[in-house]
């Protein structure tokens, strides 16, 4: 009887070793986001910013870890929630990482979303936040070479003739690299923003890509 | 619509829901009430029944819309309203509005009084009121039970009768039942400052929000997820550290009136003896 229980115990603790080493689990330093097995190249584009200034993306952004995300400020839910988690964690992390990062938004609905609108809606989450602005169909084509879907103009409420629109919910991130590696798709929590910005800051979403 | 309040992570809107589980629920509370209390038809009834339906209103602010659904599916703080409501001022108005003799009869089988006799142990009442506080405010229960209506109503339910069982010792409302003193009652409700101070606590200074449903649901105004947050766990310990002060504080000052009068009492009879 004894010898049973000594045999189980043996099986369990041998099952939970090689559980936690076999290759379903990610290594500790993992990125929690959405892995690029295939990275995506940093997209060469230009729009307008929140001053009305031309703003080169690739050229603005070389040597930052950069969070480039598509969404309109009457957002209800997505883009409010993605963007406050982003600023929070921010605020929070050392100055020495934040400092390294830029936050690039771009409006998918240049309809109703002003410059100035665009920078006060920025300005409550982080005012470092970058707000840039071009016609949808250029801001269309510029989702297709990041690799997101266009977004969409989904008429809601012919009564007020308000309207949302579809977008993509995930945010891209591109390291120094000039590449992204990985994107936070909509769940993305503050602290999964608050484990991955000071590794990707590092340099270190190499040991992902080895995976 | 909806039977009971769930977070359904849609955008919130100040337009009026109805959640007609909740009148159904309230509805027969107050049904079973009137019929109950019809046959014990005294003065005990009328002076208690306000309390009742004091407590039945407070119950329904606190699950239907806006507080429901707000604390259900959008606002941390919220939630913790609703609790300090559900746990803290409902249970208290509940049975102090039902008249001693609906209790007695409502609890005169041998099997109902089994188990009234286990719940009103004070070691009982302890235990079952901190594991309901403290699991239904465990991250996995919220984001896992919130989303369901019978998620959201199973928390609710835990949290009354949670309630229920806790002022069952401070009201003490049969004596036959052994009741705690007043000093034990006192102790009773000190004891139960602590252990909410450990969630509260999370909950206040904790880096980043603690629940997934509250931080990612669409925003209700400009109060961000940890300042929502950090208000949860001052309404957790403030709110209910003050309602167990109170209620300490007013229990000390019957008791001494109840010393003072026998006091009285026995000089006269010893005046008499003399």
């Amino acid at each position: 009887m004894r010898q049973t229980w000594t045999r189980w115990l043996a099986i369990f603790v041998s099952a939970a070793v090689l559980a936690s080493c076999g290759p379903g689990r990610p290594p500790a330093s993992a990125l929690r986001g959405r892995l690029l097995l295939d990275p995506w190249e940093k997209p060469d584009f230009s729009l307008t910013d929140t001053d009305g200034k031309n703003f080169d993306f690739q050229a603005e952004t070389e040597g930052f870890v950069t969070f480039l995300f598509f969404g309109y400020t009457y957002c209800p839910d997505i883009c409010p929630v993605h963007m406050a988690n982003l600023g929070a964690v921010l605020k929070r992390l050392d100055p020495q990482i934040a400092g390294k990062v830029k936050v690039v938004f771009v409006t998918t609905d240049p309809e109703r979303d002003t410059p100035d609108r665009i920078r006060d809606w920025l300005n409550s989450f982080d005012s470092s936040f970058i707000g840039l602005l071009g016609s949808l169909d250029s801001v269309n084509v510029i989702q297709q070479r990041v690799g997101l879907p266009p977004a969409v103009i989904i008429e809601a409420n012919e009564r007020d003739a308000s309207y949302t629109v579809g977008h993509a919910a995930s945010v891209v991130a591109y390291t120094t690299d000039d590449k992204a590696h990985v994107m936070y798709p909509f769940g993305t929590r503050q602290q999964d923003w608050a484990h991955d910005i000071p590794l990707l800051v590092r340099g270190q979403w190499s040991i992902v890509d080895s995976r | 619509m909806s039977f009971w309040c769930s977070a359904n992570g849609e955008p919130w809107t100040w337009s009026w829901q109805a959640y007609p589980g909740v009148w159904l629920f309230i509805g027969l509370l107050a049904m079973g009430y009137i019929e109950t209390t019809r046959r014990v038809s005294d003065s005990e009834t009328s002076r208690r029944r306000p309390f009742f339906f004091a407590g039945l209103v407070i119950l329904w602010l606190a699950s239907d819309w806006p507080i429901g659904p707000l604390g259900a599916g959008y606002l941390a703080s919220v939630h913790m309203l609703k609790y300090l409501l559900y746990t803290f001022a409902v249970p208290p108005l509940l049975l102090h509005g039902l008249p001693r003799e609906v209790i007695r009869r409502a609890i005169d089988r041998p099997f109902v009084f089994g188990v009234i006799k286990i719940f009103a142990r004070p070691l009982v009442a302890f235990a079952v009121f901190n594991v309901v506080m403290l699991g239904t405010h465990l991250p996995v229960v919220v984001d896992g039970f919130n989303p369901s209506q019978i998620g959201s109503f199973t928390i609710d339910m835990a949290w009354l009768f949670a309630g229920l069982v806790f002022w069952w010792q401070v009201l003490a409302p049969l004596p036959e039942l052994d009741p705690l003193s007043y000093p034990g009652r006192i102790v009773f409700l000190i004891v139960n400052v602590f252990i909410p101070t450990v969630p509260a606590g999370f909950l206040t200074f904790a880096d980043y929000p603690i629940y997934a449903l509250y931080e990612l649901a669409p925003p209700v105004g400009t109060l961000s997820s940890r300042v929502d947050q950090q208000i949860a766990g001052m309404i957790m310990k403030i709110g209910g550290g003050f309602i167990i002060f109170l209620t300490a504080s007013i229990l000390f000052f019957r008791w001494h009136a109840d010393e003072e009068t026998d006091r009285r009492e026995d000089g006269k009879t010893g005046s008499v003896t003399v």
